[in-house]
């Protein structure tokens, strides 16, 4: 039952210290708060009760967006949604992010949802998890401990679960920068109207060789269709040094929808897989070709 | 408790509030602005958007206390100052896009947000920059319109 | 003949236009009072229960609380057509959205820690989840008085069964004409549940004073229904109860009338009185607690001929009516008159069971029943056009009524325009021409038709003032529907006066005089004819005065433009406002006076028949294009033709019919309010889907206007039979496109892909 907000203690740190410090004080009784989109939505349903909200948007530093080829991209973990729609630098490198985005809620969501917050909120049915499980991506987390990076990969534990310890922070988000003949694509279907959570969000990205003839690397990323977003290995095995043919992709999409695990709507969620993993496939292989790649 | 500091509709307040309070409640019963409506309270019907430094924000889904040193804008303060309707509010009077008027405040904010950003909006951009606003009245068709009609006259 | 006017069938701004886009409409959440107090509510944990204990004893010690009352409180009954409905469980529970207890507080969040601390002690019970389970020997009985409760004569429950209402209609000899039949099918359909979705929840405040005299200040659609429900459960007299409409109702569809959000205040005021208190439904409670469409299971057996005239065709309806029967009875009474179709049949008979079940309250949603027969008879009709080989649309035309025709009610139907409707959608679909569908495209067509319910008044008056502006007094409630502006200019034509003189406020049983309700598409037809009727009154009141002062006989005075005038001569033209002060000097003298009711269409003293006094008739066309890899279906277009009489707002009809267009979508593809053991699984916006912008397909929208000979300046309505026909066209359509056909909805691409495997 969605009730009033239950009263907590707000602050607003200035600095990533002062978070984790206020985060060893109060261990699981804080929750931090970036966009708030799902947060407060979770408070209100009482699935989370917090003694103390501790705001992260006070430390500015951590809203930024930058590409550098030796660093890749890096997100701050306050950068919103709307702010990597229609950026020149996503555009450039990661267009694959760019329709995540926009697959991610509307637009009042999307001026408050953070990328972070997206992948810290753990949904089966996150929009960036995909992209960033297709594209290698790490995490910063600062913690009392010190600063560590995580691959996104091993973030998640289930359905609205990671591995985080309540005194992490994700202060950042790297995505490496893809080598040469590479792009990516990601392709979703809501569940049901065209404003909606995503039934099946499909990241492909793949690295080409061979005058673009031949597939050098792949690597899938699906959400939506198991209690974590995944991978594909078995369908990414399948593509890795083959020769693109007119069939290559739909039995790739096959093998990777064989790989999906969905509960509730299976049938029609591996057979729009199937779909999504071949028009991803086939959209990223085109940016690739395109110019050169690195798309 | 805490003190914060608001500017809603170019007038400055400062004001007392719960920590736990959110901008929706702060606009509707501290400040007495009802124009802003609660229609679901979780984010997924946009009847209570409003602009926060000038972005168009589920006010149900935001604290006042992060409002602290921004600006808010709310149908109230579309109107402007010398009391005329802006374009976007003499359009949807002109093409209907009103029936029971719950949605409006909302809709009127979000159309405000884009052609802030989009001044000649496509048909598509405009219905994606509404995307959040739920209409149960009009089917739209007239909404889309007013919004294109105000787009082109305030580009005249 | 067409008159012509000068306000009526004009397209004029709607009068609140203005003050909506200033945010400065007021809706009943939007207000507070002095010492205002605010309410929640503790629903059910089980879908049906016995209630063993209710310890409130802790809530009632939490500062803030005033109170907290649980059903033992408040030993009433109320209902719309059969009252059994308790303002909070007694006994048992019967439902999950049930209200067990109530508390009022000081404000929201003490309301609501304080249910925290409330203990109740259930001994679970079978509970039955479908109409076809709960008819069924030994199925869990939910209302084992149902002998016992107050209802019209015209309602029929079957005691000590599940059976709310049976209407049970036989015309001709159904036996004799399925032996005539060259063919028989038999074909049953689905329909989901849904939910009205207002944007506006359901909210109302409620001051009872020490001594019983209770106001309530609510967004109920029909403030005198709902307080002759009130008055009869509490048995007090109806003066003693006052509803007032909060200016603005945001968004209504048949969902807000009875007693919602209304019960809990009242209940918590009758037991806590002298302070006002509020109660504003969360979104969970509008989807849980309020009222949603029926679900239903529809069986048509068609006898045909060979040449597709329909000889026989027998209907059995089962409307999942829910716990309680809210406007069951009278929405499948409806539905089961309507359920044979449009069609001239000689022989037909209809079993409508409404259902009592452990699910939330069904009632009327936009269209009272017809938008779950229309799904059943037109796409049934597609159906025997296929299988006889027959164009759907010759079909059709061949079949529909005409004047002169016989509804399965009994009623000899006049100003017939079915096949007009179609006409103008197949024209516009350019229907005579090869299809000029590629694959996966494909087209589609139905009828739609709405009575509404029946016999019932409605009354207004009109208040000239001193200065010659007009205050009409009426209780129809503005909910969205423009009913203010249309009413105003019904006034402003039929006293002559221009719209911008008149003015109406929303509804008080103290000062605004009887009406039935603002549904069923009856205030324009009814409340305007009582309107009419209030303007001539005071026409004829001021034309008395003026042919005094003026000294010519009154037959040659008329009234334009706001002026009192000769004939013919507008040199002699006196403004309204100088006719009264030279009578009256600053008094205000003038009212009129007018109260409509349909004569002659039931014995004195009956309602709830099939006869009424006009009918709504319709057509909508669909083109689609289906996606054979996922499902999924993209309405190209819909072109939907209505039957409004004489518009009195032309763009307020159209807009009338874009909204109900977008119901009709929402039903046919997004919408279903999803239950597991009675738990409703889905109940926001998140995951109840209804159609956003991007959602919406192109919509060629008609009016059809012949006149109505008894309606006012020959108009008829619009609301209800707009998204009638809207599902069975597009299913129509898909099965045109691909051969599949679709008889659950709604209509989901898991669905069309699964079919389209089967199909291979």
């Amino acid at each position: 039952m969605v009730r009033k907000l239950r009263k907590f203690n707000y602050s607003r740190p200035g600095t990533v210290a002062e978070v984790v410090s206020l985060l060893k004080d109060y261990q699981e009784k804080a929750s931090l708060l970036a966009g708030g989109t799902d947060l407060l939505v979770f408070m209100k349903l009482g699935g989370k009760n917090p003694k103390h909200v501790i705001d992260m948007k006070g430390i500015t530093v951590l809203d930024h967006l930058s590409w550098t080829p030796a660093d890749g991209l890096r997100i701050g973990c306050l950068t919103t949604l709307q702010s990597i729609l229609r950026h020149p630098l996503i555009r450039e490198h990661f267009p694959m992010l760019e329709q995540a985005a926009k697959a991610l809620g509307h637009p009042q969501i999307r001026s408050r949802a953070t990328v972070a917050g997206n992948i810290c909120t753990a949904s089966p049915s996150g929009d960036c998890a995909p992209s960033l499980l297709a594209l290698d991506a790490r995490v910063t987390v600062a913690s009392p401990a010190g600063e560590r990076t995580i691959p996104v990969r091993e973030i998640f534990a289930g359905p609205f679960k990671t591995i985080l310890a309540p005194t992490d922070v994700v202060t950042e988000i790297q995505v490496p920068a893809l080598p040469p003949h590479s792009a990516g694509s990601y392709r979703w279907q809501p569940k049901i109207t065209a404003v909606d959570e995503t039934l099946v969000g499909v990241a492909a990205v793949v690295t080409l060789s061979d005058g673009g003839k031949t597939i050098k690397d792949v690597r899938i990323g699906l959400g939506s269709v198991a209690p974590t977003p995944m991978r594909a290995p078995r369908a990414e095995e399948f593509l890795r040094g083959k020769q693109i043919t007119d069939s290559l992709f739909d039995e790739a999409a096959g093998i990777a929808a064989g790989e999906s695990q969905p509960r509730t709507r299976a049938e029609y969620r591996r057979e729009i897989t199937r779909v999504l993993v071949e028009q991803a496939l086939k959209e990223a292989v085109d940016r690739a070709s395109r110019n050169g790649g690195n798309r | 408790m805490r003190t914060i500091k608001v500017t809603v509709n170019g007038e400055s307040h400062q004001a007392e509030v719960p920590d736990h309070r959110t901008l929706l409640d702060f606009l509707r019963q501290d400040l007495e602005l009802m124009g802003t409506k609660s229609g679901c309270e979780t984010g997924d019907c946009g009847a209570c958007t409003v602009l926060l430094n000038g972005k168009a924000v589920n006010s149900c889904l935001v604290l006042a206390a992060e409002a602290d040193g921004k600006e808010v804008l709310t149908v109230e303060g579309l109107a402007y100052p010398n009391r005329e309707l802006h374009p976007l509010q003499e359009a949807f009077v002109e093409h209907g896009a009103i029936q029971c008027g719950y949605c409006t405040s909302g809709m009127l904010l979000s159309a405000k947000a884009l052609l802030d950003e989009i001044p000649r909006p496509t048909e598509e951009e405009v219905k994606e920059a509404l995307a959040g606003n739920l209409c149960r009245c009009t089917g739209y068709y007239s909404i889309i319109k007013a919004v294109q009609a105000a787009a082109e006259k305030m580009n005249r | 003949m067409k008159k012509a006017y000068v306000t009526v069938g004009k397209s004029v701004t709607r009068l609140d236009a203005r003050d909506k886009v200033r945010g400065v409409a007021t809706y009943i959440v939007d207000m507070k009072f002095s010492g205002m107090l605010h309410g929640k509510v503790l629903y059910s944990k089980f879908p049906h229960a016995r209630i063993v204990k209710i310890d409130t004893s802790r809530a009632k010690r939490l500062p803030g609380v005033k109170a907290v009352i649980t059903g033992e409180d408040m030993p009433f009954l109320h209902g719309e057509a059969l009252y059994d409905t308790p303002f909070l469980a007694v006994g048992k529970v019967r439902y999950m959205g049930e209200a067990v207890a109530a508390v009022a507080a000081v404000d929201e969040e003490t309301a609501e820690e304080a249910l925290d601390l409330i203990e109740v002690e259930y001994e679970e019970l079978p509970a039955v989840f479908n109409p076809g389970d709960a008819l069924k020997q030994g199925a869990p009985i939910l209302h084992e008085k149902l002998g016992e409760y107050y209802h019209p004569p015209v309602i029929t429950p079957v005691p000590g069964t599940n059976i709310c209402n049976h209407t049970k209609i036989r015309k001709g000899d159904i036996e004799k004409g399925f032996k005539e039949a060259d063919h028989i099918f038999e074909d049953t359909f689905t329909t989901q549940m849904t939910q009205h979705g207002t944007i506006e929840p359901h909210a109302a405040i409620c001051m009872v004073t020490p001594d019983g005299k209770l106001t309530l200040w609510g967004n109920n659609d029909s403030p005198y229904r709902a307080r002759r429900e009130i008055a009869v459960a509490l048995k007090i007299p109806l003066h003693r109860v006052r509803l007032v409409g909060a200016p603005y109702i945001g968004g209504n569809f048949g969902g807000k009338g009875g007693l919602k959000a209304e019960a809990i205040a009242i209940a918590l005021a009758w037991n806590y009185r002298g302070r006002p208190i509020k109660i504003v439904n969360t979104r969970e409670e509008e989807f849980t607690s309020t009222v949603v469409r029926h679900p239903t299971v529809i069986t048509l057996k068609t006898g045909v001929k060979k040449d597709g005239t329909i000889v026989a065709r027998q209907t059995t309806c089962l409307w999942d009516t829910g716990a309680y029967a809210e406007k069951g009875p009278t929405v499948s009474r409806m539905g089961g008159a309507s359920s044979a179709g449009v069609y001239n049949i000689p022989h037909v008979s209809i079993d409508s069971y409404c259902v009592y079940t452990n699910n939330q309250i069904s009632g009327a949603l936009r269209g009272y029943s017809g938008p779950q027969t229309a799904w059943a008879y037109e796409s049934q009709m597609d159906m025997i056009a296929e299988r006889l080989g027959l164009d759907p649309v010759q079909m059709r035309l061949k079949c529909a009524y005409d004047n002169g025709s016989v509804h399965a009610g009994g009623q000899v139907l006049s100003d017939v325009t079915l096949k007009t409707c179609l006409n103008k959608v197949v024209e516009a679909m350019k229907w005579d021409k090869p299809s000029p569908l590629t694959p996966y495209r494909g087209r589609g067509v139905a009828f739609g038709e709405r009575f509404i319910k029946t016999p019932f008044a409605s009354s207004a008056f009109l208040k000239i003032n001193e200065d010659g502006t007009v205050d009409l007094i009426s209780s129809t409630s503005e909910v969205g529907q423009g009913g203010e502006t249309t009413m105003c200019q019904i006034a402003a034509e039929e006293l002559g006066v221009p719209l911008a003189s008149v003015s109406k406020a929303s509804p008080d049983t103290a000062y605004t005089p009887f009406d039935e309700s603002t549904t069923s598409s009856r205030s324009t037809f009814h409340m305007g004819n009582a309107i009419r009727m209030a303007a001539r009154d005071a026409k004829e009141q001021i034309l008395q005065m003026a042919a005094t002062q003026m000294k010519v006989p009154v037959k040659k005075l008329t009234i334009v433009d706001g002026n009192v005038q000769v004939v013919g001569k507008p040199e002699t033209a006196t403004p309204l406002g100088q006719v009264m002060r030279r009578r009256y000097g600053a008094s205000g003298g003038v009212l009129g006076r007018g109260f409509y009711f349909p004569d002659g269409l039931a014995p004195e003293g009956e309602y709830f028949t099939f006869n009424c006094i006009f009918w709504m008739y319709c057509a909508q066309g669909a083109e689609v294009e289906v996606d054979p890899r996922t499902g999924k279906v993209t309405v190209l277009k819909m072109v939907a033709a209505h039957d409004v009489g004489t518009a009195i707002n032309p763009k307020s009809c159209i807009e009338q019919i874009a909204g109900g267009v977008s119901f009709g979508i929402g039903f046919t593809f997004y919408e279903d309010l999803i239950r597991e053991n009675g738990k409703t699984m889905n109940p926001s916006f998140l995951s109840y889907k209804m159609p956003t912008t991007m959602d919406m397909p192109p919509l060629d929208p008609y009016l059809v206007e012949p006149h109505c000979e008894q309606g006012p300046f020959g108009a008829k309505a619009v609301g209800e039979p707009s998204s009638v026909p809207t599902a069975p066209a597009i299913a129509n359509a898909i099965a045109n496109a691909i051969g599949v056909r679709i008889t659950d909805l709604p209509i989901t691409p898991d669905k069309i892909l699964a079919a389209l495997k089967n199909k291979t």
